[in-house]
């Protein structure tokens, strides 16, 4: 039921806010910050236990002026299967989620 | 009839994503106008390239242009999903101005 990951959005700004939330971008801890994101982004889909296989991507880039962007495409069944992306920014960097969910 | 286990070759999509990203965009300056199509190009293109292999997998494949500016840049990512079936590999390209960043991610279909 794909419906169910509009929920995955709230998941996922929860999990960015709670790794990097009130940070500075710091070239030094970027690595485990978005290791941070993505695991517990993980995590807590996972615990809920649906019948999905999961795949979390988090991109991390430093404001200074330039330009990103960013596409996906996907084969897979347009019936069970979908994804969700958010975007969240403070004032040094922006970070980009992405939740995509197969249906098993 | 024998079963056949598959798992994902991951240099094949690699090549497969190269080849993609050069003839798209190899030998260009980036260009805000472009970039929007650019990137949709190199996903569909890959997508369609690794689609003909017909092997029985689903397929996302995700791509990001950035400028060359001195900004750093981050990605990563988490699966769950059957490590003994299902994969990703990612192509990192960059020339003089831009730098490009393709992932691909294979599930294996259920028999």
């Amino acid at each position: 039921d794909i419906s169910a990951l509009s929920g995955d959005a709230g998941v996922a700004n929860i999990s960015v806010d709670a790794a990097i939330g009130g940070s500075t971008y710091q070239h030094s801890r970027v690595n485990q910050w978005s290791s941070s994101v993505v695991e517990n982004c993980l995590g807590q889909l996972t615990k809920l236990g649906k019948p999905f296989k999961y795949i979390v991507t988090c991109i991390i880039m430093q404001k200074n002026g330039a330009g990103l962007q960013t596409a996906t495409s996907c084969f897979w069944d347009n019936t069970t299967d979908g994804s969700c992306t958010v975007r969240w920014e403070n004032k040094s960097m922006y970070c980009i989620v992405s939740v995509f969910g197969l249906a098993i | 009839m024998e079963f056949q286990s598959v798992s994902f070759n991951s240099d094949e999509a690699s090549n497969c994503v190269k080849e993609c990203i050069e003839s798209i965009i190899g030998g260009l300056d980036y260009n805000q106008n472009k970039v929007n199509q650019w990137t949709a190009s190199i996903v569909e293109h890959s997508l369609t390239q690794l689609v003909k292999q017909g092997k029985p997998y689903k397929y996302i494949v995700n791509s990001a242009i950035m400028q060359k500016s001195g900004a750093g840049l981050h990605t990563a990512n988490s699966c769950y999903w059957d490590t003994t079936t299902d994969g990703s590999c990612t192509v990192r390209w960059e020339n003089r101005t831009m730098y490009c960043v393709v992932s691909v991610f294979a599930v294996a279909v259920g028999l």
